[in-house]
């Protein structure tokens, strides 16, 4: 849900005449959604400005978004970041992914599930 | 010649959750926001003189909601609904218990992976870019694409506008 508020609200700005770059991991959110300037990190979502404790990779994770600020020539320019999360990239198959989960996993999730939503409508602008 | 393993790409993020939260009952499948034309806006100013905003969608620490990490399980009574800011001077405590982002793979022990304030002022004072703007603002997550387009969107582009910001950089986490 981060990646489609960001991308409505770059889209705003931008109409506003405001230019924006997104720096974020869910690449087919944003890019259905459709935004001006979009920097691609392949990692897990919760880490759109570069991998933990590694000032180096946020570094440079930040400098291609502000290339990708600078040098988009038009709208949908998405820029893929050169960085991997690890070699290894079975973590993608996990998020999420209901053919590696269980049926009581699924049972327990679903129970999980119900009380958010309880909580959820107890609160303003529901979400 | 060897090809990259068929499941190295980008997540289907959107495939993923509209079958998960199928199996969890919900029968009713979300509909992603989904635009033909892209506004586009180009620079004003070279970024070295350019008021950066930065724009967040994580959450400031609320005492007394529950757990909110790192690490947490989603915490859906962190949520916040209102557009806020806060000084860029400032060491805002801010947390992502609100959203999913992936907790078998992430910990979100290190603010500076979803939330880059420190790496962009090392960079206005590297002269990379002109400064970033008196303020950050954070965005409410909302499943409305009409809320966040007709309430918090507009309050965004005021408070920006407010700040003098010539760019904007946004962050979800």
């Amino acid at each position: 849900m981060c990646h489609q508020t960001v991308s409505l609200v770059a889209r705003h700005l931008e109409a506003g005449g405001l230019p924006t770059v997104i720096m974020g991991c869910a690449k087919d959110i944003v890019e259905h959604c459709g935004v001006p300037r979009f920097l691609f990190s392949d990692f897990p979502l919760g880490n759109s400005a570069g991998r933990p404790f590694d000032a180096a990779s946020q570094a440079a994770t930040l400098e291609l978004a502000l290339r990708v600020l600078e040098g988009a020539p038009s709208g949908r320019t998405t820029v893929q970041s050169p960085l991997r999360w690890r070699d290894d990239a079975s973590w993608k198959l996990d998020y999420s992914n209901l053919d590696k989960m269980t049926p009581e996993e699924i049972a327990e999730k679903r129970k999980e599930f119900d009380v958010v939503k309880e909580i959820i409508k107890t609160k303003p602008g529901r979400t | 010649m060897t090809f990259a393993p068929e499941h190295d790409v980008p997540i289907p993020y959107m495939q993923r959750t509209r079958d998960y939260y199928v199996a969890l009952g919900y029968d009713n499948p979300y509909r992603w926001a989904h635009f033909e034309d892209v506004p586009f806006t180009p620079l004003p100013t070279p970024l070295a003189q350019a008021r950066v905003a930065l724009i967040t969608t994580a959450a400031p620490y609320q005492p007394g909601v529950g757990d909110q990490g790192p690490g947490a399980p989603y915490n859906a009574a962190a949520k916040f609904y209102k557009v806020y800011s806060d000084a860029t001077t400032a060491a805002p405590d801010l947390r992502i218990s609100h959203v999913g982002y992936d907790r078998k793979h992430t910990t979100a022990e290190d603010p500076n992976t979803w939330f880059p304030l420190a790496r962009l002022r090392e960079a206005a004072a590297a002269g990379r870019i002109g400064a970033l703007t008196p303020r950050f603002h954070g965005a409410p997550t909302n499943r409305s694409h009409r809320v966040t387009l007709e309430t918090d969107a507009p309050e965004l582009l005021r408070r920006c506008r407010e700040d003098g910001a010539d760019v904007a950089v946004l962050v979800p986490s």
